[in-house]
């Protein structure tokens, strides 16, 4: 292929891991920075899709074995993680701001 | 990973890290909403330039949901107590987990393997998620289940409390 010469831009693993680690560790900034807890919630998110990151790389890159659309799978399972997990810590964070 | 790929990549890369720092250190719930929202858009390019395309469109239904969620006016404030030393040794953490997490990927040793998904996938995913993994997918719709039980009574009772 034309675009695959010494020349093209590529992306590896390694980017998708070092951009999984980033979100991660600004999810653990968030939810330890933040001095409203609702606000700390926000860091959920981040740290999940940073874990979903990783998992989706994992499955494009280096899933030698079989089945190799695993990490997709996690990925959309921690998605659908991370809003339930938000809205769950926002009721119970609701409910507290209602006393 | 052809060119247009990767600039599709490095674009949602940037974008995404971005969005979440602005998770991180905006004020105004209003703001940090919008910053969830643009992460829910950058993920799922990022998951589109992955060849993961079902799990980009899932992953922007659910952190727009996310960011829907911040910035409705549902929203509630609520002070933590721990002082301002606790949040700079964890913010300090957070930066250590950075430093670690990032030499550990520079060194590790990963295996290469072709891909032989397709682009969207949403046929082989749903195959994964409710035959060979059922478990846990199960275990996702009973925490879905218990946010939205949970979220509904915390709501009861703050209506009855007014």
């Amino acid at each position: 292929m034309a675009d695959q010469g010494a020349g093209a831009l590529t992306a590896g693993l390694v980017a998708v891991l070092f951009v999984a680690a980033g979100l991660v560790a600004t999810g653990v900034f968030t939810a330890a920075w933040r001095r409203d807890v609702t606000a700390a919630l926000g860091g959920i998110p981040l740290i999940l899709a940073g874990a979903g990151v990783a998992f989706a790389g994992v499955a494009r890159f280096a899933a030698a074995g079989s089945p190799h659309l695993l990490g997709q799978e996690f990925a959309v399972l921690l998605a659908i993680a991370s809003v339930a997990l938000l809205a769950l810590g926002l009721g119970i964070a609701g409910r507290e701001g209602a006393r | 990973m052809d060119s247009l790929h990767a600039i599709g990549f490095y674009v949602s890369s940037g974008v995404l890290l971005i969005g979440g720092l602005g998770v991180a250190l905006l004020p105004g719930r209003d703001v940090r909403g919008a910053s969830l929202a643009v992460v829910g858009v950058a993920l799922a390019g990022l998951y589109v330039s992955l060849s993961a395309g079902f799990a980009a469109l899932v992953a922007l239904i659910c952190y727009l949901t996310c960011a829907a969620l911040v910035a409705g006016p549902r929203y509630r404030a609520v002070e933590v107590v721990v002082g301002p030393l606790w949040r700079q040794l964890g913010a300090i953490a957070a930066g250590g987990l950075l430093l670690v997490l990032l030499y550990a990927v520079f060194r590790g040793d990963f295996v290469s393997a072709k891909f032989f998904g397709r682009v969207f996938g949403a046929s082989a995913i749903g195959r994964l998620l409710f035959a060979h993994d059922a478990v846990a997918t199960e275990a996702v719709a009973v925490l879905v289940l218990a946010s939205l039980v949970g979220g509904t009574a915390a709501w009861r009772i703050r209506e009855r409390a007014r």
